[in-house]
Parts: structure tokens; sequence; C-alpha cells
């Protein structure tokens, strides 16, 4: 089982990736990375009794194709420019008119690959990470919400369910569902019975103890810094515009950034809760963390001795082939770590067999 | 430990009080139930215990509370959820999370309490409710008693002195009823927590219970003492009490066990059956005609080989086992499941062929959540949205013509005063009554009413017997699917029984609910070689008042 | 005590407004930012990060606005109610598919415009972005558009408020042309959700550094071009959106905001314990 930080880790590391080079030969290599994890990954899900999150409806595999056919051909007709011409539109065609290269399709490809890399990553994630292990990360300044959010999730089931029973209802006194209209008499019920059962369930919260948490006059003081944090973000964003590297604009941004992120951690902190299910970590879940921060480092800082020239590549004026240094290949390969490790162990937190839900029909 | 001084209480908005200068002193340690009509303020008095009354709903509280020295109005809910502990009558919604692990250690998260106590704790509740194999489930694939028990778990993480629970019981069958009333009694028994529940089923409880409360219906009068003493005065008796008191027998029994020692003897002196056999005049038409019946649902074959006659004017009263497929019946009798196999007649009419909309003009259903069927305005307004639903499947009505109806059956149903009512905000008795008048709008000629007991008291069971019975001398053909034993004993013409996928049993109730403990009402287990079902038969099948006085001489 | 809460209420306000702006302008980025930039300075750098910097900011400020809403006086009602709205509202999203409707039919909106006009800004920030989250969770639909989506919507139930007025202009709450107000609201902001959405997804679907972006270009050139892509891809999406909400909330407005006012006017106070009797618990203690 591979930890939620480690996911997240090898998340940053597959989107600063995708995002520090341009060149295609490594942008494939990853996106063919991410298929192979997304594969293994739902194989490793079906085989060793994990629990998982939710798949997409649609097959991902699809829809990146999609996304870079669409991308290089938009790219082609747009861009107009480079050397090798693959066919003319004639010019009065506004906006699309001209020259079609090999060029623009390059680079829209490569956009493509990009934009499906970030995609695929955020699909293989979502299928990695049970609903609750997202949920548990919310951090406690925001308590409330993750309440609300537990509240919605826990009782999606049950409204799919009256949902039903509601359609059966109304079918039996000879409603039909023809036209929009038709659909009054399934939500009304639906948001009444939801407001009624607000208030048993908001019963229950109190007598649990549950209170009304203090206005927000004991955090005051944070509040008025978060006011700050943003303030210096806005100036410091419309700074960055004037100075030509926009340091300065920068830097005050990241100030802004880290006064909000330093008082939420603060107002956290006076909320005192504890865990009952901690993250679990294991050696594995340090490997994959270890490997992310390497391919981090290869590709966004100029630590390790490589030449870092193979990063950057533009198919512009004229195509060429790109450079490509093995000792990135090989490092990159190392993001295939979490999807074998799911393939290959197995476990979950909740190690029972679950029992259909019942049918309250009977 | 709990003590109540002229406490008066009103809900915000309205004028009568529910309660009114109650008095009242709970010991440690003991088992305390409550009883008393709807809206006689058994809720309300519960919910002064632990604060939310006031707090939660409002309103002006007077008097003086005392709950293990603390004032609930002044510490909230939230200080006395350490010492009380509360249980609602909603088996669904009472949960925040998912995992039943998880949500037993939600409340001791917030409190921070450390992690190794947290487990040792949350390990003690598992124990304690005996829920220890239901740790990793899901809360929504658990049943309603095993729901509750999770709720009493819950309730019992901060270790509470007291546990109150608002008729915890009242959505449940009678297996997971008596579930978790045996939990809520070892509770009281093992550890001493002191219990306060309210409560309509009360045979079962009866005999553990220390202090019995009964409210009146003003809220203004407090009947407590032992139960004995207290059955003697009020009228809301277990039926084998009901018939001591018919009877003058003393000591006045209480449960099933002193009933036989008071009534030992009688059974050999009865002189006539009290019901004769089964009459079916020849002449009576069948209205349904299920022949070989099979249907499933997702994999499982729920219905095999099912066969049943429903005949015109009467009621046929269905029982059997949580799960067994009685809505599953229901529901394809209408037509809203497909059949696998056979073959259900209606009125002649294959139903096959039939759509639902075209079915239910025909048969009434009501199902087991009526609140699911109400969304109009008005009382007077939902039934005419039915009315509206079929004439445009081509049901010609002019409009004074509906409107006679829909006064015709607002008087029948005992609603004419609440014609311009929101529906939703009637009691539970009046907006299941409401529900039935929106699908027997049409007049049809056969109604199935699915579960229709669930959180009724006595006033409003009598009430929809007496409608039923109004209906069945109309000529009309009832199927009551239903736990309520007791229910069943007083109304049924005929009774059948689901077991297995089909019906094992069909015939006279005397015969059909004495086949097992499980349906036979108290009456038909005190005399079990009779045809007895209700108080009245022994009555009469004793031959009247005079002849119980020269049995009763020794 | 008195003065605590103005203070209070100006910091929210505050907050709410410099979230609303910085949010805009990262919406918004993609239009002004060839405006801004000075004919000397090298475009590269600044168009790539540029997605970045939107998500970066738009993160910042949902953070922020969502803290504020959810931390300030919040009750077991509010919670539980919001909770299973937001259920309700994902559920019904899930219903796409079940409703035949085109492209950009969604009816998740109708509540989210109705419930933050009858219950307040705050309700409809919260009520907006958390159907989106909540349906994200579910479907396995966590990514970079998340914020994005999460803020537009939230914005939808936040904005709902300003219809009061007009709706006090034209004659006053429990009449049909309240619901007309809501509905043509709710059409409006069917396009302009597809808009910002789009804006959103501009920068990463065509890329950065793409040749068609010249330096010193007014807004309003930019904006030229952002229509025409507008006009390619998503229009139509976006009509059949607008229309939805239009005709949801038209249908069933009356219905939906009769129930709400009937709960709102039942359970939303708080219980103050009256002054007399604390000033006689605490001569008698």
């Amino acid at each position: 089982m591979v930890n939620t930080w480690s996911w997240i880790f090898w998340l940053g590391a597959v989107l600063i990736g995708l995002w520090s080079t341009r060149n295609p030969v490594y942008l494939g290599l990853i996106f063919f990375i991410l298929i192979i994890v997304w594969h293994l990954v739902k194989t490793g899900i079906e085989k060793e009794n994990f629990e998982a999150g939710p798949p997409v409806p649609i097959s991902p595999l699809k829809i990146s194709l999609l996304i870079i056919l669409f991308s290089a051909v938009f790219n082609g007709l747009i861009s107009q420019y480079g050397k090798t011409v693959i066919f003319t539109l004639p010019a009065w065609i506004t906006y699309l008119g001209g020259p079609f290269t090999l060029e623009g399709l390059v680079f829209g490809t490569i956009n493509g690959l990009i934009l499906s890399g970030i995609l695929l990553a955020f699909f293989v994630v979502n299928l990695a990470l049970p609903v609750h292990s997202l949920v548990r990360l919310i951090p406690p300044a925001f308590d409330n919400l993750a309440v609300i959010i537990s509240i919605a999730i826990t009782f999606m089931p049950n409204t799919i369910r009256q949902l039903d029973q509601i359609r059966e209802s109304q079918a039996i006194r000879g409603h039909r569902v023809r036209g929009l209209r038709d659909w009054i008499p399934l939500v009304m019920p639906l948001l009444v019975g939801g407001l009624e059962k607000a208030i048993g369930l908001a019963e229950a919260m109190t007598a649990r103890g549950f209170t009304h948490s203090e206005p927000n006059g004991s955090n005051k003081n944070l509040r008025i810094s978060q006011v700050f944090g943003l303030a210096l973000i806005f100036s410091g964003w419309l700074l960055q515009f004037i100075s030509s590297s926009g340091t300065f604009g920068k830097g005050m941004i990241g100030l802004g950034l880290g006064l909000i992120i330093f008082s939420l951690w603060i107002i956290g902190r006076r909320t005192p809760r504890s865990i009952y299910r901690p993250e679990k970590w294991n050696g594995y879940d340090f490997g994959v963390i270890l490997i992310s921060i390497i391919v981090i480092s290869v590709y966004w800082l100029p630590l390790l001795h490589l030449d870092r020239r193979s990063l950057f590549y533009n198919p512009y004026p004229a195509m060429t082939f790109p450079a490509v240094d093995p000792m990135v290949i090989f490092i990159t390969l190392g993001l295939l770590a979490p999807g074998i490790l799911i393939r290959f162990q197995g476990g979950s937190e909740y190690s029972s067999v679950e029992p259909k839900p019942e049918d309250d029909h009977f | 430990m709990i003590t109540f001084r002229e406490v008066s209480y009103s809900y915000p908005g309205t004028e009568k009080p529910a309660l009114k200068d109650i008095n009242l002193d709970i010991q440690p340690g003991t088992f305390n139930l409550v009883i008393g009509v709807s809206g006689s303020g058994k809720s309300t008095l519960l919910r002064c215990v632990n604060g939310l009354v006031p707090h939660f709903s409002g309103g002006v509280l007077s008097g003086d509370i005392r709950v293990v020295g603390l004032d609930p109005v002044q510490a909230t809910p939230k200080v006395m959820s350490q010492h009380v502990g509360f249980i609602f009558q909603d088996p669904e919604y009472q949960f925040i999370l998912d995992r039943v692990e998880d949500e037993l250690a939600f409340t001791l998260e917030n409190i921070a309490m450390p992690p190794e106590k947290m487990h040792t704790r949350v390990e003690y509740l598992l124990e304690l409710l005996e829920i220890e194999p239901l740790r990793n489930r899901r809360i929504n694939s658990l049943s309603g008693g095993e729901r509750q028990r999770v709720a009493i778990g819950t309730a019992l993480s901060l270790k509470p002195e007291i546990l109150v629970l608002d008729e915890p019981t009242s959505q449940l069958d009678p297996q997971s009823a008596w579930q978790v009333l045996k939990a809520i009694k070892n509770l009281n028994q093992k550890t001493g927590l002191t219990i306060l529940i309210a409560e309509h089923r009360i045979e079962r409880l009866l005999q553990f219970t220390d202090n019995l409360i009964y409210i009146n219906q003003n809220g203004d009068r407090l009947i407590t003492g032992s139960a004995r003493q207290v059955l003697e005065q009020i009228e809301l008796v277990p039926p084998v009490t009901a018939l001591a008191k018919a009877l003058q027998i003393k000591p006045l029994p209480v449960t099933l066990e002193e009933a036989r020692n008071s009534f030992s003897g009688f059974q050999e002196k009865a002189s006539t059956p009290a019901h004769p056999p089964e009459k079916v005049s020849p002449d009576r038409d069948k209205l349904i005609t299920i022949t070989d019946l099979q249907v499933s649902l997702g994999k499982s074959q729920v219905l095999k080989h099912l066969n049943l006659d429903i005949f015109q004017g009467e009621i046929l009263v269905l029982m059997g086992a949580n799960g067994s497929g009685k809505t599953t019946l229901l529901r394809s009798i209408v037509g809203l499941i497909p059949l696998a196999q056979g073959n259900i007649i209606i009125k002649g009419k294959d139903a096959n062929k039939l759509k639902v909309s075209e079915i239910c003009l025909q048969i009434g259903y009501l199902p087991q959540d009526p609140n699911t069927l109400l969304f109009a305005d008005s009382v007077e307004e939902e039934l005419m949205v039915t009315l509206r639903n079929h004439q445009e499947t081509g049901d010609p009505e002019n409009p004074e013509k509906a409107q006679r109806s829909i006064q015709k059956a607002l008087s029948q149903l005992g609603l004419e005063n609440l014609s311009h009512q929101y529906p939703r905000d009637l009691s539970v008795g009046q907006r299941q009554r409401t529900a039935l008048g929106a699908v027997t709008i049409t007049r049809p000629e056969v109604v199935l009413l699915d579960e229709p007991t669930r959180g009724l008291d006595y006033t409003a069971k009598e009430t929809l017997v007496a409608l039923l019975q109004e209906w069945r001398s109309d000529g009309t053909a009832v199927l009551l699917v239903t736990h309520d034993v007791e229910l069943a004993a007083r109304v049924a013409d005929r009774a059948a029984i689901l077991e297995g996928g089909r019906i094992t049993e069909c015939g006279s109730p005397s015969v059909v609910m004495r086949s097992s403990d499980l349906f036979a009402p108290q009456i038909a287990r005190l005399f079990p070689d009779t045809d007895w079902l209700i108080p009245e038969d022994v009555i009469s099948g004793l031959g009247g008042s005079e002849q119980v006085d020269k049995i009763k001489a020794p | 005590m008195y003065p605590d809460k103005k203070s209070n209420n100006l910091i929210s306000i505050l907050i709410y407004c410099l979230t609303t702006l910085i949010g805009l302008l990262a919406f918004t980025y993609p239009l002004i930012f060839p405006a801004f930039n000075q004919p000397d300075n090298n475009p590269i750098p600044r168009l790539a990060e540029m997605p970045l910097m939107m998500t970066l900011l738009l993160g910042i400020c949902l953070i922020v606005l969502l803290y504020e809403v959810q931390g300030q006086s919040v009750d077991a009602k509010l919670i539980a109610l919001l909770g299973l709205l937001v259920s309700i509202n994902a559920a019904l999203r899930f219903l796409e598919v079940a409703i035949p409707g085109p492209g950009g039919f969604s009816p998740i909106f109708f509540l989210i415009v109705l419930t933050g006009y009858v219950f307040g800004g705050r309700f409809g920030f919260l009520m907006g972005s958390m159907t989106i989250l909540i349906s994200a969770l579910l479907t396995g639909g966590i990514g970079p558009w998340l914020p994005g989506q999460m803020f537009a919507a939230g914005w939808v139930g936040m904005s709902a408020p300003l219809c009061r007025p007009v709706v006090r202009i034209i004659g006053g709450e429990g009449r049909f042309r309240e619901v007309i107000v809501l509905a043509v609201f709710g059409g409006v902001w069917g396009f302009l959700y597809g808009a910002l959405l789009n804006l959103w997804s501009w920068p990463y679907i065509t890329g950065p550094a793409n040749q068609y972006w010249e330096q010193g270009i007014s807004w309003l050139d930019t904006l030229n071009r952002y229509s025409i892509y507008y006009l390619v891809t998503s229009l139509l999406w976006d009509l059949a959106r607008a229309a939805g909400n239009f005709l949801f909330i038209l249908l069933f407005g009356e219905p939906v905001l009769r129930a709400l006012r009937r709960f709102r006017s039942k359970f939303s106070f708080q219980y103050e314990i009256p002054q007399a009797d604390l000033a006689a618990e605490n001569s008698q203690g």
C-alpha cells in the first residue's frame, strides 16, 4: 500500500517534470510511464483487494490521444510558422489561412503531451487513493468543511436510494416523466426530505457535543494577517509586470503566500484534535518519496551534474531531432515505482470482506 | 440523578405548553420507561435532560432541572453530552462518517484524546455493544438494528452516566428491535447505566423496567411507579394486562409469564371458539390472482412459485421475517418490478400487459415511507395531484366531480379540518392518511399497505384500523403487510405467511398466526390451544363476564 | 462586544473583496497579460508560468475564502444542512446523464442560485464549491481544473443575493416575477461560468509561448482572439447550460423557494440564555 503523501510527492514530481521540459522524447517517456502506472494500479486494485478511489468514467488513454491529436492539429492550423510546410490553406480563411507546418504540428504535439500528462497523473492518483484518504488531508483549520464533506459523502448512497424510492412512489400515483416539468414531484420530496433529515442530523450532532464554533473573534489577528497576505499578493502580482524579471513582485507574492499559510497553520494548531487512524508509513513510502525528490532535482534544479540542455527544445524555426541524455531517461523511469508497488503488494486498511449493502426493499 | 421541579415548556410560536409543571425524580442505575400518546410531551421531556430543549428547539422553558448536579440549560448540550448519551428514532441520519470504527472514534478525536486511549475506548465500545464483527463495515450496509447499536456505541463514547433513547426501535422490525432492547438491558444490568427510554412497544420492556412513567395527553400530569402500579391506572396496556383488567384479575400481570400464572386453568373452561372457521362466501370476487410467481432482485431469487388470491371485501394480512420479500411482492403486484415467471391477473386482466399508471388506477399502494409521496402545499392539493396525473392518462373527470371525490375522501380519512394544511407539518398518522388519500383517490378496489404501523402510536393505529374496516365494508380488498401482530390480530380476516419466497400458510388468522411464535399475539401465546387472538375473543369465548366470575372462584 | 463585531465584519468584507478581485484577475490573466507586457521583455518564461500563476492565485484565494466562510459562527444545523443539500446536488449531477440534455446542460446550478438567494452569500458559496468538490471526489475527477470550477460555482451562489434588491424594486417576494429574475440570473451565469472556465483552460490547451501571442497588444485584441476561441469551442455548450439554468429555475423556482423559506422560518435561530436567568443563577450559586 502506498501512502497518501508518497503519492502526492510522486504527483509533484510528474507535474514538475512535465512543466520543466519541452523535449518530446522525455515527454513521451513520461506519458508512457503514466499509462503503464495507470494500468498497474488498475490491475493491482482488482487483484490485491485494495481500497481504491473511483475510476474516471472515460478511458484515460482515449482522452489523452484525443487531446494530443487536437492540440497538434489546432496548433498546426494556428501558428503558420516554420520551415517545413506540409500544405497551405488559402489566405482568405480568417485566422487559419496560411501554411500548415511540421514544426507547428510538433509544437502542438508537445503541448498535447504536457496537457494529457497532467490529466493522466491526476487520474492515476484519483484511482489509487480512496476518498477518505483525500479527506484526511484537509488541514485542521478547515474542520467544519471536513465535516460537511464527510456528511455529503456518507449520505450520497442514501440520497440516491431515496430518489429511487421517490420515483417509484410517484409512479404508483400515476406520475410519468415526460418533460422537464415532471421532475418537480421527484426533486421536491427529495429536497424537503433532505431539509427535514438535516434537522434530525443536526440534533444528533448537537447531542454528541458538536457545538457552535466561536465567531472568528478569537482568530481576528490571524485573519487580519490574511488580509495583508492577500494585499501583498495582489500588489506583488501587479509589480512583477513592471520590472523585467519581476523578482521583486514575485518575492512579494511569495511573502503574502507564506503569511497566509502560516496563519492557517496557527489557526489549525488552536483546535486540538487527535487522529485515530494515522497514515501508516513503511520503507516503500520513503523510497517513493526519495525517487520523486531525485526526479524533481533533475528536472528543476541545477543540482546534479547533468547536462540540462537536453530539457530545452524548440522545433522552430526548423525541425531538428531532440538531444537525449540517458541519465535523465534512467531517472525518469523511477516514476514507475508506485505502480509496481501497488501491483505486487496487497492489503488495505479495511481488510474485511464487504457484504453487499442490504436492499431494504425486501 | 435527574430531577425536574415544576418544569414547563412551550415550543416557539405555540400557545399551548408541551409540558406543564412537571415533577420527576430518576434514581441512578434505574431502567425507566416513558409512555404516552404521541404529542404528549414524551420527546420534550427526554430532550430536557441533555439540554436539546431549549438549546436546539428554542422556545420558553421554566422550572428547575438538575442532571447529575448540572443545569442543562446553563451547561448547554456540549457539556451535557459528557454525561448524557442520546439516541434518536431514525437509524439512518445519526452518523457523520461511513465506517463503524471511524464513527466511534470521531467524538474522541474531537476532544483530542491520546491515540492509545482512543483505541482502548473503541475496543471497549465494540465489545460492550457486541458489534466487534462489524468494525470495518460501512454503516450504510448495516441493518437498522445494527445501526442503532452503533449509534448507542457512539453515544457512550464519552462514558456518560445516563442514556436517553427516544423511540429507538419504532423504525425497526421485531427481531432487530429485540436486539437493540436486549443491548440496552445489558448495559443497564452490567454497567449500571441509567436508562431513560420512550417506547410504544412496551411488552418486552416491562419485565426489566424499574420505573414506569406515564405522561398524559396535555403534558401536565405524570404517573410514575412500578410497572404494575402505573398500568393499573392507565388505558395504554399490553393485551394480557388489558384482559386481566377486564376480568379484574389481581395481581395485575404485566408480562406473558406472569399472565400464564394468573390465567392458569382458564383455557380448559372455554365454551365456544371465538372465530368461526374461515368463511369464504362462494360468490366473492377474486380481485387478484397470483400464480407461480417468480421475481428476482439482482442475482437473488426473492420470490419462487408464489401463489396467492385476494378477494373482494376482505382484509388479508401478510407477515414474514425481515427480508423475506414482502415488499418485493407488493412492488411486483403494482408493476414496479418485472416478473421472471408466472403471472398476476388483476380483475381478469394480465398485469404484464398493463402499465404502472394503469394498474394503480385499480390498486392503491402505500409504500413504506409515505414521505416519498408528499410534496404539495396542502392536503387537498396532494389528492388533486394524483387526479391530475390520471387525467392525462385518459381518464376524463370534470372539475366538480373531482372536487366532490376529494371532499368525500378527506372526510373518510378524517382530514376535513386539515385540508389546507401543509402535509409535511402534520403528525405521522395524519401524514400517512394524506398519503393514503393520494393513492386511493381514484377509488381503487384493492389497497396494498406496506408496514403502515411504523412510528404510529396507539390512537393513530386505531384510526387506521377503523379506516381499513370501513373500506372493507365498502367491498375493497386490503392487503396489509405488517410486523405488528397485535394489530393484525385485531383486523385480519385472513392471514398469510411469506417464507422462503413462497406463501407457506394462508387462511384463518387464528390458525396461521399460531403457526409460529414469531407471528403469535400475546393472547394466542397465552392460550395456545384455543383460537383466541385478542382479549375480546377470550371474554366472549369464556361466555361473557358472568361466566368468568364462576371460573375465577376457586 | 459591539465594536468587535464591527471590526470582524470589516475584515470579512475585506477578505471577500480581495479574494474576489484577485480571483477575477486570475481568471482574466490571459486577457490582460499581453497588454501589460513591455516590449523589451522576454515573454516566453512569463507565458510559460501563466497557467501556473493562475492556479496559484486562484488556489490561494479559494483557500482563504473557504476558510472565511466556514470559520465563522457555524453551528450543527448549518453544517448538517449544507452536508445534505450538497449530497442532493451532487446526486443531481449524476443525473446529468439521465436527463436528456445537450452539452453543458447541468441541473446543479438551480439549487446553488436558489439557496444562495434565500440563505445568503456564504451559504451559496459553500453550496457551489462543495457540490463541485464532492462530485469530483466521487467520480475520480480531482485535477488542476478543480480550483477554477470550485471558485466559479461558488461565485454563482455567492452573487445570488444580488438579486434581492432587484426583486424588491420590481415588486417583492412571493410573486412569479421573482422567479423570472432568478431565472435570468441563472441563465447569465450559465454563460459566465463557461466563459470563465474557458479562460482557465485556454492557456493550458493552447500552450505557452504560442506564436499568436504578441507583446503589447491591447486587451481588446486579446479579447477578440479569445472570443474566436470561445466561439469555436464552447459557445454551444454554454448556451445549453444557460438555457438549462433558465428553465430549471423557471420551473422549479416557486416550490423550491417556498420549501427553503418554510425551513428557514422554522429553524434558524440561536438560543440565548436569558440574561435574567443568568443573573439569578449567579446570585444563587
